[in-house]
Parts: structure tokens; C-alpha cells; sequence
């Protein structure tokens, strides 16, 4: 019985039914991340998870085995800043105007924080996800398995996920909610309050203190027996759940700034942005804050004006921006790479190789995009490396990750393998 | 004593234009086109100089200045403002510089001049003498004119009703950079929109020259147009284009449109010259040069890009005039003209280009811009050096006319100053 198994699963998966249970990969480069690399390993995934990853393993007789020969297997890649999976930011506000219980967002601009203008941070990304979004392919094509996804538009957007970049329901691809909270400093959205940015600062900080004064006067109705009962408010409430706080800082000062912010108000920061973090190595070491770093180099405007000369200082921030990756890893902290805007996923590899170029070394690098991420977002004991009991998320490859001729050739999203769609010339041409 | 005193008072204005004729004696003069005379003596006879030297005679009767300690010199010309077409620029009711549309040659600032803005006498308390006031907007903007800075009428006020014709090149409006106004069009719009700017220009040109030809062959059913009736002296060369042209493709640009239209191009306010200052010296073609207490152009550019430019231009062998190119500004360009002098212009070209450099270019050479004999007595007297911040005015003369030196300044000034 259990040597006609292998058999059925392998015709089961033929058919595409149901994908097999157990699979190994023998004798490959196995880059465990959380441990030394294995020259010639085995790893095992059974029911969606890492059963074992070792050098001599002889799996059980029940499963698949795949040669490894020439290949290297990583854990699956973590976008830790991602829309993939959600919808355009057009239609989370479209899920805005689904009647709730809360008050409707005002028609008229805002006049004051009291409106909670830009504020849906009762929206939650696990409840937006589209498992039929296209991206997704492209990001496991990509060696992408997992991404922290949130809510971007608006100032207070609304609750991150972790997610699998699979799956056949929404549900079923959830690994973390909520995952934190998405904050920027738009101001001048809907032509009322906030218009500035000094408006928007004196707004974020109003509204984590109308959380706290919230939180205790709920508190103390449950505790007394005649008292006016405190108005519910789902803008609120959305900042009490959140484990974390994403605050964009790119610049220096930027990153200074929401520093400042975040100890004023005793949150929990992640910083996205963090291109000039190579200048701000002290306040973050300091903070102990982590930084998610933008794929998205600065670069020229392709459609600006050839005629006009780039300042120094514009040509300065260009040039240093993919060090700070370098500048974060020597300091020993805690950073991981997000696809910002970096359009197409197979171009991100590209972007870290820059990083890589730019002083970073593979290994930390390999780390800030699978590990170093799971960490940030506290599933560090579920993603982010090839460790038994962990989700089996892989990427296999046929050389170097960062080496630009090298092929992704399966991905595993909870066990489950995918083969990248072959590029066609054109395509890679564009 | 008193009683010949009196006598004389009452004579005064029976004798023949007594009121624009004097004698400055004992003065220092600086004539601009030649060395400078100390303890001369400057003879004006009815606006006009007539004499000047160590030892020029005066004749009987003419009213006699002490020049003890001071220094003449030629009136300043500010060579190009927006005085008398401009009063508060936040105040669009007081503010008369543009018209609508892109072409409006016909157009004559002159006959917009309000004579009695209070810009005028703050002007003048700085010596300048007479500017150049020119409309602004769209891409011919219309006719510049050259004008005194007295005068109850603009009619009193004229000397070049037409001094030149002025033009705008236009310049790619592209947004997407750092820092850049929202709304702004991508660059390959903006160079779409600016190429046809410039198409524009050029179809106007031709047609200005096509109506010409039919008017001189007396073509049948000849409708006149009034703007190209004023394109006509630019066409034959008898007014000058000023074109307004910061960054090099600007200038570039108005050097290939003189080029092409063969007319006489005056450049104002270019900035950015490193590539074009061969071809502007090739050309001769003169250089009204923009305030230089500006910050630079760009970013990375050293700190006295704006001192130094003048310097550099005169070195490459290009005839300068000093412009404020404002209004309220205009007092300040003394100033503006030692900043340059500090930063390597020669002493003797800073004053020429506020003086004789501007006559010259603005076709007024025979009876402006200096003091020699036989031209008229726009003149300004000092008790020092005129480039000197702390040097005052003590007498301005137009038409060897005695200009009021009071104005609202100098009111504000006396006024807080008895403030108790």
C-alpha cells in the first residue's frame, strides 16, 4: 500500500487534484539561513510544513522525491512592504463605502482631527486579500513566497498581514493579522484638514491620544454602573489593535523625525523608506527600530529634462541610497527590503543585487529578505528560514540567488510547488 | 545786499531758460567718456551741456552752484524696469504690465506710464535719471519704451517711445521633479507645448515679413494690421528685439531666431552663458544684465555665480547694461552695479553700464549717457562715490531741469524718525 502511494500522489498531481503530501529535495545547496549551508542536504515538507532539512536524511517511503542535483534551495522570499494580493487602492476606499456601523466618512472636507479625515485604520488587509490578483504569480515567479501586505492610501490606511502568495481562498493565505499599521504623511487628500504637513504631524499625534483616552474610558464603563457611555469609534479603535506602527522616513531627518514621534507616543516603529538611513545610523541604533528599506533606488526622472543638472546633493542621495542597506547590516540591525516601487517582481532581485554592490554582503542580504523580514513582523518561528516545524515556503534555484544568470525553478508556497511561467524573449526584452 | 538778493529772485524767471540752465563750479567731474576733471566746472545752457573743463567760461548771469566737495556724473539709466506700469504688484488694479495673448507687438508701454507713481521720485533719489519700461507676458509682449523719470504727462516723460520691441522665449514647464507644483505637465508635454511655442513665434515672423512685401508692392485690398504694422521697424532693423533669456536653451534659442530673422537682438537677463558666451561676442550683441543680488541659478553653483557674471561677460568682450527688471527695485541698482564691480568688473565698466553702455544700446548715444558738450544735462550730483552704499544724491538734473529729491521714503524716514 504505502509504495503504491508515491504513484497515486504523482498522478494526482499529473492531474492537478490534490498536490502531494510529502516531498523531498535530495542532494542539493540547501541554505537553511538560520543555520551553516548544507553542501549536499535533503529537505523534507510534509502537509505544508518543513519536516526536516539535514545531510543525510532518508525520507520516509510515503514521499515524493525530488533530485536536487545542481539545485539550491532558500526559504521563500519576503516582500515586507507589499500591495500583492490586495486590491487597487481605488477600491479599498469602494470597500469604505460599504455601509458600516460607524459614522460615514464626511462629505463635507474636514475641519479638524475630531472628523478623522484619511483615517481607515479599521481597514484590515486580510480582509482585502484577491487570491486571484495576477502579481501574485509574478511575485512567486520572482522567488517571492510570503509578503507583508497593508492598506496604503489615506494617513491612517489600515492593518497590515502576512501572507502566503497562494492560495486558493483568501483565508487559507493569511499567516498574520493584524501585522501593524500603515501610516504617511499625505496631506492636502480630500482639501480639508489636514493641508500640511504640520498639520498632518499635530493629526497622528491627536489621534494616538484620542486612542489612549478611548481605551481608558471604555475601560472604566465596564467598571461603573451609571456613566455616560463613551462614543464608539472604529478610527480609533484601529490604532489600539495595531503590534506596530509603519511610519514612512526616507530622509535623514525624516527618519529623525518619526523617531521622535513614535518614542513621544510610545509606539511600536517600523520605518519605511530608509534610503538615507546610511546618515541616520545612530538615532536608529539608538531607537532599536527596524527599517524597511524601498527596492526603488532613486533615480533620474527617464522623463526629465535632459538640459537640467542634477544638484550634488540630489546626485549624492542617488549614489548612497542602496548603501544604507550595507551601513544597517554592519551596525547589526534589524532591516528587510520591501518592493516599494519597483513595478515588475522579477526586477527586485536586481534592486538587492544593487545593495549587494553596494557593500551589503549576500549572506545578510539572503537574511534582510527572508529571516531579518519574518523577525520584523514577529513570525520569525513560522517564515524566514528552512528549519523543521516551519511553514514550507522554498525557493529553488539553479545557482546564486543574486547571480543575475540564475534561474528561479520552483517555488513552495505551503509545500505546495510552483513552476515560474518561462519568460518569453520578448518580455524580458522590455 | 538783501535788496540785490531780492531783485535777483524776481528776475529769475524772466531770464531765458533760466530754469534749465546753471553753471556747477568747483566739482569734480566725471564725464564717463573721458578722464575725470577735478575742480571743474560744468556749464549748462537751456538742458543741454555746453561746456566743461577746468576752466570753462561762464557766462553772465547764468545761476551759479557750488560744486565744493561734490562729484557729477552722467544720470543713471536703468535699463529695464516695469516703472509706471506697475504700482503694488499684489494689487492687480494698479498693475498694467501685461495684455492677453501671446503676440501684441502693437502694443505701447509709454501710454500706460502713470507719471505720478511714487516709484518715480524713490527712483530718481537714487540717481537714475531715466529706464526703460518695458511690458511683460506672452511672447511679444509689446514696446518697450525709454522714458525720464520727471514729467507730468508721458508725453513730458518720452525720449524713445519705442526703444524695443520685447520678447519672452519661451521655456519647457515641466513638472515630476523634487519640489515641483503639482499639476505640471511631464517633460515630453511641456517640450511639445514649448516646440510649438516656438513654431509660433517663427509663423508670426513670417507673416510680419509676407504682410511688409504686400504693403510695398501696394497689393490690392491691403487691410492694415496694427500688429504687423509694428513688426515693420523690427523687420528693418530700426527697433531692437529684447529678448528675455535665462537658461542657456533660451539664449540659445534667441540667437538662432535673430539669426534667422535677421534682426537686432538685445539679450536680457541671461544666467546661464557658459556655452553661449562665444556666440553672443561673435554677434555683438549686447547683454542687459539681470539683478545681481540674486542667489544663483542652481543648486551647486558657487555663491557669487550672480556677482561674478557681469565681470565675466565684460572679459569676453560683451556690452553690458545693468537692469533691475522690477519696479520697486530699481533704487537698489547702484548697488547692484558695485556688487559687480567687487566681484571683477572693472570700476570704469560698472559705471558705463549704467550710464553710456545703456545710451548706446538703446540708440541714444548722441544725447544721453555721458557728459560732453551738446548733449543734455541729465545729471546727477553726488558728495561721493556713486557705487558707495553711503553716498547720497544731493542733486538730479533731467534736461538740466532740478528734479525734487523728496519722496515717500524719505517721508516714512522723517516721519518715524519724530516719533517720540
Amino acid at each position: 500500500m504505502k509504495r503504491v502511494l508515491p504513484a497515486i500522489l504523482a498522478l494526482a498531481a499529473a492531474l492537478g487534484a490534490e498536490p502531494p503530501s510529502a516531498i523531498a529535495i535530495r542532494g542539493a545547496r540547501i541554505v537553511p539561513v538560520s543555520g551553516p549551508v548544507l553542501e549536499r542536504g535533503t529537505v523534507v515538507l510534509r502537509d505544508g510544513l518543513i519536516e526536516a532539512v539535514g545531510e543525510n536524511l532518508s525520507p520516509a517511503p510515503d514521499v515524493w522525491i525530488m533530485e536536487g542535483k545542481g539545485l539550491t534551495v532558500y526559504p521563500g522570499l519576503i516582500d515586507a512592504l507589499s500591495s500583492w494580493g490586495l486590491p487597487a487602492p481605488a477600491s479599498a476606499s469602494s470597500a469604505n463605502r460599504i455601509p458600516q456601523a460607524g459614522a460615514p466618512p464626511p462629505a463635507a472636507p474636514a475641519k479638524g482631527p475630531e472628523d478623522r479625515p484619511s483615517n481607515t485604520s479599521w481597514l484590515r488587509a486580510a480582509d482585502l486579500i484577491q487570491p486571484s490578483d495576477r502579481r501574485l504569480e509574478e511575485a512567486r515567479g520572482a522567488g517571492f513566497t510570503s509578503a507583508a501586505v497593508f492598506p496604503t492610501s489615506g494617513i491612517f490606511a489600515g492593518q497590515g498581514a502576512v501572507i502566503n502568495l497562494a492560495g486558493d481562498r483568501a483565508g487559507e493565505m493569511v499567516v498574520a493579522t493584524p501585522a501593524g499599521l500603515y501610516l504617511s504623511l499625505r496631506s492636502g487628500m480630500n482639501a480639508g484638514f489636514p493641508g500640511s504637513l504640520m498639520g498632518v504631524i499635530a493629526y497622528i499625534r491627536q489621534s494616538f491620544l484620542d486612542a489612549g483616552h478611548y481605551r481608558a474610558a471604555q475601560a472604566a464603563y465596564q467598571r461603573t454602573a451609571a456613566m455616560k457611555r463613551p462614543a464608539y469609534d472604529r478610527a480609533v479603535e484601529g490604532l489600539l489593535d495595531c503590534p506596530r506602527v509603519l511610519l514612512p522616513a526616507g530622509r535623514a531627518a525624516e527618519i529623525d523625525r518619526m523617531l521622535r514621534l513614535a518614542a513621544e507616543l510610545n509606539l511600536k516603529p517600523v520605518l519605511y523608506g530608509g534610503h538615507e538611513a546610511h546618515r541616520a545610523i545612530g538615532r536608529l541604533r539608538a531607537s532599536g527600530a527596524p527599517v524597511l528599506l524601498n527596492l526603488k533606488w532613486p533615480e533620474r526622472d527617464r522623463e526629465a529634462d535632459p538640459e537640467q543638472k542634477d544638484s550634488l546633493q540630489v546626485l549624492e542621495f542617488r549614489d548612497k541610497a542602496p548603501s544604507s542597506a550595507a551601513a544597517l547590516a554592519r551596525a547589526g540591525l534589524p532591516f528587510a527590503f520591501y518592493s516599494g516601487g519597483v513595478e515588475r517582481p522579477r526586477d527586485l532581485r536586481k534592486a538587492v543585487k544593487k545593495a549587494i554592490d553596494a557593500g551589503l554582503a549576500p549572506a545578510d542580504a539572503l537574511k534582510a529578505l527572508t529571516l531579518g523580514a519574518a523577525a520584523i513582523y514577529g513570525v520569525s518561528g513560522r517564515l524566514g528560514s528552512l528549519e523543521p516545524g516551519k511553514i514550507a515556503n522554498l525557493v529553488v534555484t539553479d545557482g546564486d540567488l543574486f547571480e543575475e544568470k540564475t534561474k528561479i525553478r520552483y517555488v513552495f508556497v505551503d509545500g505546495v510547488k510552483f513552476e515560474p511561467a518561462v519568460e518569453t524573449p520578448g518580455e524580458a526584452a522590455r | 545786499m538783501r535788496a540785490a538778493a531780492l531783485l535777483f529772485a524776481c528776475l529769475a524767471p524772466l531770464l531765458a531758460g533760466s530754469e534749465d540752465s546753471f553753471a556747477l563750479r568747483n566739482i569734480t567731474i566725471h564725464p564717463v567718456s573721458a578722464p575725470e576733471i577735478a575742480a571743474g566746472t560744468l556749464v549748462v545752457v537751456d538742458g543741454r551741456i555746453a561746456a566743461l573743463g577746468a576752466s570753462a567760461a561762464v557766462p553772465r548771469g547764468l545761476r551759479v552752484i557750488d560744486g565744493k566737495g561734490l562729484h557729477v556724473y552722467p544720470g543713471i539709466i536703468d535699463s529695464l524696469t516695469q516703472i509706471g506700469l506697475s504700482e503694488i504688484s499684489a494689487v492687480p488694479a494698479t498693475v498694467d504690465t501685461t495684455e492677453v495673448g501671446d503676440f501684441n507687438p502693437q502694443l505701447r508701454a509709454e501710454i500706460a506710464i502713470n507719471p505720478a507713481s511714487e516709484h518715480i521720485p524713490v527712483t530718481r533719489a537714487a540717481g537714475i535719471t531715466s529706464v526703460i519700461a518695458g511690458p511683460m507676458g506672452g511672447i511679444i509682449s509689446g514696446q518697450a519704451a525709454l522714458v525720464h523719470l520727471d514729467g507730468w504727462t508721458w508725453e513730458e516723460m518720452d525720449i524713445r517711445r519705442s526703444a524695443a520691441m520685447m520678447l519672452t522665449i519661451p521655456v519647457i514647464q515641466a513638472g515630476g521633479g523634487r519640489g515641483s507644483p503639482p499639476g505640471r505637465p511631464s517633460f515630453a508635454e511641456a517640450r511639445r507645448n514649448y516646440e510649438k511655442k516656438l513654431a509660433e513665434l517663427r509663423d508670426f515672423f513670417e507673416a510680419a515679413r509676407r504682410y511688409r512685401q504686400a504693403r510695398l508692392a501696394g497689393q490690392a485690398g491691403f487691410k492694415t494690421d496694427l500688429k504687423f504694422e509694428a513688426m515693420l521697424p523690427v523687420l528693418e532693423g530700426k527697433v531692437p528685439v529684447v529678448a528675455r533669456a535665462t537658461r542657456e536653451r533660451a539664449v540659445r534659442e534667441a540667437l538662432k531666431l535673430a539669426g534667422e530673422q535677421k534682426i537686432r537682438l538685445i539679450l536680457a537677463g541671461p544666467r546661464e552663458v557658459e556655452g553661449v558666451v562665444k556666440e553672443i561676442r561673435e554677434h555683438n550683441i549686447p547683454v542687459i544684465l539681470g539683478p545681481t543680488h540674486v542667489p544663483p541659478l542652481n543648486e551647486d553653483d558657487p555663491y557669487d555665480r550672480s556677482f561674478t557674471l557681469p565681470g565675466e561677460l565684460y572679459k569676453a568682450g560683451i556690452k553690458l547694461a545693468f537692469a533691475s527688471f522690477s519696479t520697486s527695485g530699481a533704487r537698489n541698482l547702484p548697488e547692484q552695479a558695485a556688487t559687480a564691480v567687487a566681484y571683477g568688473l572693472p570700476y570704469q565698466e560698472g559705471l558705463k553700464a549704467l550710464t553710456l553702455n545703456a545710451a548706446e544700446i538703446w540708440g541714444v548715444a548722441s544725447e544721453y549717457g555721458s557728459i560732453a558738450k551738446g548733449k543734455w544735462a541729465d545729471l546727477m550730483v553726488t558728495d561721493g562715490d556713486p557705487l558707495e552704499t553711503r553716498t547720497q544724491v544731493k542733486h538730479l538734473f533731467i534736461k538740466g531741469r532740478a528734479v525734487d529729491l523728496d519722496n515717500k521714503h524719505r517721508r516714512l524716514y522723517q516721519k518715524y524718525l519724530a516719533r517720540p
